[in-house]
């Protein structure tokens, strides 16, 4: 490697490091370690073990195999507070600063200088805000409310914290995922500014180009594995990629990185239309039409808007501007009561808040369409009957495994629930299913049977919207692809063959 | 276990294993069951207890006044029962119930029959458990802020009105449902049985008491499934404006006169009833049969206290610790519900 001028000893270092939940294993035979003064990329798909990573060395697990050292010293961090002690900080993606109190209050929360009767003494605190701010590039009014600044300036004021309480390596979870190319570029003069003054960054990110831009080394796990590291000008976003799925001859390419053939644009009717869609803060102009009977996808990392554009076809959240139509008419976006009467289906991404766990399957199936499963004849009289034969004919046709529609839902798995899920909007099949993240966190044969279903709805005509941030389920499930990044489409996939590594490639 | 033959092995395994099982289903039964058999068992261990305790609970006068009492606050406690069903809490009931006494007295002292009053008083319920439910539902008030509120206003309403003193204007059909029986049951007896069975139905076979249920289990899931959670949430209020009108009413042919801040300890009462019965404070689970056993063992248990003739600030003291033990106990619950 090439001598970079800066103090190379390494400040934190990971020595197999192996850590084990239950049969599972997050992480396996880890070596790592992080330079003084360097900005150290971290990179794998999720699951790959970068957050177990990150929580031992922010003390959070304290419990597994291998050393830490720091500073050449073997430690055993004891907790979140031994390891602020011991000079790491940590900054997640959900902000941990104050928003009601003051940029200056924020910094100094938990150390405010006293004066001698010990009141805290504002001036003194604020003047030393200021020049700390200041001295790191950051220009910002110290009596400002934090709530009331961007998003981007609330995390360099978080980052400044971090450094100011003691913390002499950084962790850095996903930080410019939610921010615009310009709040990016303020970050990375900030990153530059702290690594230039002997701190260390660890960047954790699923957007590349910004690794590669920012980082000095690039680390990329596995499967819970190191599968190498590579100094920054001997990389580019191909070779990240690779390492991160595994291309590589070791493994069984074929399954790893399958080429998907996305089929012509479809020429039936226009079922879902979606113009100039806004929504402050999420997305931004997007506009898409869905044919009967087609399925798109809508691909992009987290905080890339796509999530919010399902929440919001339902009506669960107020759109600024734009308008949708369902088969050429227009639909008010105000209520998914408004949403549903309209067509328009929608299951989240947590499968936990939209089924009612404490109830039968039956009466979940039902209650999107309750009136017309007991109608029309004294449709506010409760049938059972009725309703378990409804119910028993999704738990036939989604093949759920439950021996009764009068099972209780919370003692099925991931996989069935989400099916569940599924059979409470078809029993009686909408014009538009919007799905977010289908497969989120369930087994093989689940997915298989939900790919399989989604392929039986288009063939009903539906037209179809899947949303996720994983390549794998937008490919299995889609005929055309949107990438979104910061809020708006930056490229769609129709017709030409795509695998993971092109599709992650594009955002 | 190497010298034991395995299929041998294997056999006393299976008769170990049928065992645990049978004592171990019985056990997974009373625990999933805990919500219904614990205030049965309340029940029974109170009616035991002062049985022997005392020598005059279990008298046939006293045993009617006991199913008077109960009856009674079944009528207020359904509205509660729905209340706390979707998850949300209404503390103006008792307030609403003295105020609905006192404008029935003074329509009635104003000359009007009760084919009037008694229909107007109704009506007057409902409208301000509809205001409760629209600030609550459609305003994103805490319905603790906006029931607090109604009770001062309901309260200061009523003080208002009558400048604090007592009103005997009630109408003789209130004193017959109040007071009388017809054969060997006390009318009002009939009265609680009727609004129990007409709550209970809507509860458990229609639409409407499913929305109130699944609301409750999860006001998310009832979202994300187009179900109109606002409508749900202010219609309970409305029911509990009807029944605390009801209560109201009755309660007021039972004295014979209204007056200001006649019925604001009911406010425990109504609430005990309820919590007492088993019906979850986080909303989906419970309903009126948990209600009806939950307000007989609060008169009871009351009753009881004042048949040991021991000192009435005791009295106070007491059911206050076991509303706290209950209270802890539905805690409890709802914690062993999520483990599962």
């Amino acid at each position: 490697m090439v001598e970079s001028g800066r103090d190379s000893g390494s400040l934190v270092e990971l020595r197999g490091v192996s850590k084990r939940f239950g049969g599972t294993v997050a992480l396996e035979d880890i070596q790592f370690d992080v330079r003084r003064g360097e900005v150290h990329g971290l990179v794998g798909e999720n699951g790959a073990g970068k957050s177990t990573l990150m929580r031992i060395l922010s003390g959070i697990y304290t419990s597994y195999e291998g050393e830490c050292l720091l500073g050449g010293q073997v430690i055993h961090l004891a907790g979140p507070a031994d390891a602020r002690h011991h000079g790491i900080g940590m900054v997640h993606q959900e902000l941990s600063v104050i928003e009601l109190l003051s940029v200056a209050e924020n910094v100094f929360l938990g150390r405010q200088p006293l004066n001698r009767y010990g009141i805290v003494d504002w001036a003194s605190m604020r003047a030393r805000a200021h020049e700390y701010l200041n001295e790191l590039g950051i220009d910002v009014p110290v009596n400002a409310r934090l709530g009331t600044l961007p998003f981007g300036i609330r995390q360099m004021v978080e980052i400044a914290k971090v450094v100011f309480s003691g913390a002499d390596i950084v962790i850095l979870d996903e930080p410019t995922s939610a921010l615009s190319h310009h709040e990016t570029r303020r970050l990375f003069s900030l990153i530059r500014t702290l690594r230039d003054k002997g701190k260390s960054i660890v960047f954790i990110s699923h957007l590349l180009d910004d690794v590669i831009e920012i980082c000095d080394r690039i680390t990329a796990f596995r499967n819970g594995r190191n599968v190498g590291t590579v100094e920054k000008g001997a990389c580019d976003k191909r070779l990240l990629i690779e390492m991160m799925i595994g291309t590589d001859k070791h493994i069984k390419t074929v399954e790893q990185d399958a080429a998907v053939s996305l089929p012509p644009r479809s020429t039936a009717p226009v079922r879902l239309k979606v113009a100039n869609l806004s929504r402050r803060g999420q997305f931004e102009n997007v506009s898409f039409e869905v044919h009967a009977g087609e399925a798109v996808g809508l691909y992009g990392l987290m905080g890339a808007g796509h999530a919010a554009i399902g929440t919001c076809l339902f009506g669960l959240d107020p759109v600024d501007s734009g308008e949708i139509f369902i088969d050429g008419q227009k639909i008010k976006l105000s209520s998914p009561i408004r949403a549903k009467a309209a067509g328009i289906a929608y299951t989240p991404e947590d499968r936990r808040r939209s089924l009612v766990q404490t109830a039968e399957i039956f009466k979940n199936v039902t209650l999107p369409h309750l009136k017309r499963v007991l109608g029309p004849r004294m449709d506010w009289l409760i049938k059972s009957k009725r309703e378990t034969e409804v119910a028993q004919q999704q738990i036939a046709e989604l093949r759920i495994k439950a021996d009764s529609p009068r099972r209780q839902v919370d003692t099925l798995s991931g996989g069935n629930q989400q099916k569940v899920v599924l059979g409470k909007w078809l029993c009686f099949p909408p014009k538009v299913m919007v799905l977010s993240e289908p497969t989120r966190g369930i087994d093989v044969a689940a997915k298989a049977d939900i790919v399989e279903h989604v392929a039986q709805m288009k063939d009903k005509g539906l037209a179809i919207v899947v949303i996720s941030n994983e390549p794998e389920t937008i490919m299995a499930m889609s005929d055309r692809i949107l990438a979104f990044s910061k809020g708006r489409v930056v490229a769609e996939l129709a017709d030409t063959v795509v695998t993971k590594a092109s599709t992650m490639e594009i955002i | 276990m190497a010298d034991i033959d395995p299929a041998e092995g294997k056999a006393i395994a299976a008769t170990a294993d049928r065992g645990t099982s049978s004592s171990a289903s019985l056990l997974q039964w009373a625990r999933n069951e805990v919500r219904i058999i614990a205030p049965i068992i309340t029940l029974i261990f109170l009616v035991v207890f002062f049985s022997l305790a005392t020598t005059s609970f279990f008298s046939s006068r006293n045993v009617l006044n006991i199913l008077e009492q109960s009856s009674l606050l079944v009528i207020l406690a359904t509205g509660v029962t729905m209340v706390l069903l979707v998850g949300q809490i209404d503390l103006s009931f008792a307030n609403q119930a003295t105020l609905i006494g006192v404008i029935l007295t003074m329509i009635t002292g104003a000359g009007y029959s009760p084919w009037v009053s008694i229909p107007v008083c109704l009506l007057l319920g409902s409208v301000i458990g509809l205001t409760n439910g629209f600030f609550t539902a459609y305003r994103g008030v805490p319905a603790f802020m906006t029931t607090l509120a109604m009770l001062q206003i309901t309260d200061g309403w009523a003080i208002y009105m009558t400048g604090g003193r007592p009103l005997f204007t009630v109408p003789p059909i209130l004193d017959f449902l109040g007071n009388r029986k017809t054969g060997p049951i006390p009318n009002v007896v009939m009265m609680g049985l009727l609004v129990a069975a007409i709550a209970h139905f809507v509860l458990t076979y229609t639409r409407l008491g499913r929305y109130i249920y699944m609301v409750g289990g999860s006001p998310e899931a009832a979202r994300v499934s187009g179900v109109n959670v606002k409508l749900i949430n202010c219609v309970v209020f409305v029911i509990c404006g009807f029944t605390a009108a009801l209560y109201g009413l009755l309660a007021t042919g039972r004295l014979s006169s209204a007056q200001p801040g006649t019925y604001a300890s009911v406010m425990v009462d109504g609430l005990a009833g309820v919590v007492l019965g088993g019906t979850s404070l986080f909303g989906g689970v419970g309903g009126m049969l948990y209600t009806i056993i939950g307000s007989i063992i609060y008169v009871v248990l009351s009753n009881g206290l004042n048949m040991m003739a021991i000192d009435i600030y005791i009295k106070t003291l007491a059911t206050g610790i076991v509303l706290l033990f209950a209270v802890v106990f539905n805690v409890y619950l709802q914690q062993l519900a999520r483990e599962r």
